[in-house]
């Protein structure tokens, strides 16, 4: 592809995510609506281009929110705190203190469901965990769903939001490969209803970084480094090491880098079930 | 309109099934349900392994239809797929590596969740009943109680009885609390007895079938938490539950060990129970695997899926006498199974015939003289002729 393809792909792209944008506003007061925002490159594509249609439209932007799971990268953290200055952003960061607090802050260690608070405790036991502890681990089964799905759900609830902008592309993993611009989560037990825009769904990998590039929108250091994916710090890996992102072969190796492929996995898992 | 769920169970015997006849209160939850179940006595898996039965359970047809297998043909309709396109919420729930997202079983689903992007250990290759409950309760509690009206299919898997045989010590303490041996010993015991498929020694083989109870106990409990679920929100009584195995284990019935590609009881017989509908009781009509997807779709009230082989179990008195079949390749000497040496079984009332096509041998038992499989009449009874001809066709139909 020439630049001036590339150039015209990219703004067909952002195009399509400003008319999901703008069909949001129209279905939902802006007020009623948030957007979720890691810090990673998705998620800061994605805030980018709504704030482009905020400031296109003469709207204000919609509240921005950012969980911190306990095991961020402080390049993360950096990057969230100089972005949102420089954007004047009041970015909400939300926090399962409570979890923190009987973690003592330190990965690794034992959580007793007993000192939790209510809610957390109801939490647990609905998604069917059962044990009197868990080990604080921000992408455990309970870590995850409490550190992360919680307080997304708390969130929504407080707020009264009715639509949430999320980051997700359909050529992350292949569950997502069907999914729709506007999902509607209905409420229930512990579950506040909302809908959730997928801003980007549309965007490949390299779309991601070709927009980036294009537009000059900033990303997090560690993509410089080799990092692809940016999750917890304990269990993200970078791809090639020293080798930036956008010049990886991101068409040929998996993005969560320092995985296995599927295949490999599925072999593995074969093999220790006593086959082969 | 109901929703429909499908409970499968890894290799689950029929015969450790306290309502099948056993004594040893492994499955006391599953029991206590049978008033309201139909419970079919002599249901037939279409093959002794995972990869033979599956295409049975989710597509109702099977294993060899389109010669080696290499992942799941794009010919085969799965369950999941005709009821998409008629606006039923589908989702599944297992963690079994050979109907995995990579294998291409994730058609048709709105949610599909195989686990495969998760760690595990060697002593628990898979996520636990626990695990998938909780994904289960999730998923339920956003989509399937949102209570818009529209009926869901779910599909639910547990591993747990599957080997290496390494039960938790409350598990252990609850069937048989004087085994003392370590998670250690277990585990070699599975290395070092199992894998080698040894049989020599037969304190070891009765060590290991306490141990494959103990599982059974385990899943008992994730089976009552998940009726528990149901219940408190509010979904049982609006819910068909099919409850079923994907094939069983042998524990030195025919000189082995695990789930090899034998055609016997202890492998092919599979418990069937369906729970919530509108009648209950015991059929003994004989039934195979490959009658679920229809009986699915039936449930749903769409019309029947013309590429499935198997018929509706419900209406019981619309089912037809037939026979069932079954067929796997050996898959211990070669990667992904070898298919010149192909095995097939074709049953009809307690009459079972077994052909080895690759080397010719066949094999003819009366289950009802000889429940345990060791007498061959194939050279004695008069019905030999007859079923011979039946199961000659179903062999190796890839290459016509």
């Amino acid at each position: 592809m020439t630049g001036q393809e590339k150039e015209r792909k990219c703004a067909e792209l952002v195009g399509k995510s400003k008319e999901v944008i703008r069909e949001t506003f129209r279905k939902f007061n802006p007020l009623d609506t948030a957007i979720t925002w890691t810090g990673g490159k998705d998620s800061t594509t994605n805030l980018w281009i709504i704030r482009q249609v905020c400031m296109e439209d003469n709207i204000d932007l919609p509240k921005v929110m950012t969980i911190d799971e306990g095991d961020a990268f402080p390049e993360i953290t950096d990057f969230l705190i100089k972005m949102s200055k420089k954007w004047n952003i009041d970015l909400e960061w939300l926090c399962n203190f409570d979890v923190l607090r009987n973690a003592m802050s330190h990965l690794g260690n034992t959580v007793k469901v007993k000192d939790l608070n209510k809610r957390n405790q109801a939490e647990l036991e609905r998604i069917g965990s059962k044990e009197d502890s868990f080990t604080f681990e921000a992408e455990s089964q309970q870590g995850n769903h409490l550190m992360k799905t919680v307080m997304f759900n708390q969130f929504v609830e407080d707020n009264s939001i009715k639509a949430m902008f999320m980051a997700l592309r359909r050529d992350e993993q292949a569950t997502r490969k069907h999914d729709e611009y506007f999902t509607k989560k209905e409420g229930g037990y512990l579950m506040p209803e909302h809908t959730r825009i997928s801003t980007i769904l549309h965007f490949t990998e390299r779309d991601i970084w070709n927009t980036t590039k294009s537009y000059n929108i900033p990303y997090c250091s560690l993509y410089e480094i080799g990092y692809r994916s940016l999750g917890a710090r304990t269990t993200s890996n970078p791809g090639e090491v020293g080798v930036p992102a956008w010049e990886q072969d991101i068409e040929h190796v998996p993005e969560r880098a320092g995985r296995r492929q599927d295949k490999e996995k599925a072999m593995e898992r074969m093999r220790q079930l006593g086959y082969m | 309109m109901r929703n429909v769920i499908l409970l499968t169970i890894d290799a689950l015997r029929k015969d450790v099934i306290g309502c099948y006849g056993n004594e040893n209160e492994l499955t006391p939850f599953i029991d206590s349900l049978q008033s309201q179940c139909i419970r079919f006595t002599k249901g037939q898996a279409s093959g002794p392994y995972t990869q033979a039965s599956f295409p049975g359970i989710l597509t109702s047809s099977y294993y060899l239809e389109y010669g080696k297998p290499k992942g799941l043909s794009p010919h085969r309709t799965l369950v999941s797929e005709p009821l998409k396109q008629a606006g039923i919420i589908t989702a599944a729930f297992h963690s079994n590596p050979y109907i995995c997202d990579f294998l291409g079983w994730n058609r048709g689903w709105d949610f599909f969740y195989d686990s495969m992007e998760e760690e595990v250990s060697p002593r628990m290759p898979y996520m636990k009943g626990t695990v998938i409950n909780a994904k289960v309760t999730e998923w339920l509690s956003s989509y399937g109680a949102a209570g818009d009206g529209n009926p869901f299919f779910l599909w639910l898997h547990y591993m747990d009885i599957h080997e290496p045989y390494v039960p938790e010590r409350k598990y252990v303490d609850m069937v048989d609390s004087s085994i003392a041996i370590s998670q250690d010993e277990m585990y070699s015991l599975f290395e070092n007895t199992l894998l080698k498929r040894d049989v020599a020694d037969p304190e070891k083989v009765t060590l290991l079938k306490k141990l494959y109870d103990m599982h059974v106990r385990e899943v008992d409990t994730y089976v009552q938490d998940f009726f528990n679920t149901l219940e408190r929100l509010g979904i049982l009584k609006d819910s068909v539950v099919i409850m079923t195995s994907d094939h069983g284990d042998e524990f030195n019935e025919h000189g082995g060990l695990s789930h090899d590609d034998k055609m016997y009881s202890e492998l092919i017989d599979m418990p069937l129970i369906i729970y919530g509908g509108d009648r209950s009781g015991i059929c003994d009509t004989l039934v195979s695997n490959v009658d679920i997807p229809p009986t699915i779709v039936h449930l749903f009230g769409l019309d029947p899926v013309k590429k499935f082989e198997g018929h509706s179990l419900l209406p019981l008195d619309g089912y037809p006498e037939k026979g069932c079949f079954g067929e796997a390749i050996d898959q211990r000497g070669q990667r992904g199974g070898d298919i010149e040496k192909d095995s097939y079984f074709y049953r009809e009332k307690d009459l079972k015939i077994i052909c080895h096509a690759g080397v010719d041998r066949w094999e003819l038992y009366d289950l009802n003289q000889d429940p345990d499989e060791v007498n061959n009449i194939i050279n004695t009874s008069p019905a030999a002729e007859k079923l011979r001809s039946k199961l000659k066709p179903r062999m190796r139909r890839w290459l016509s």
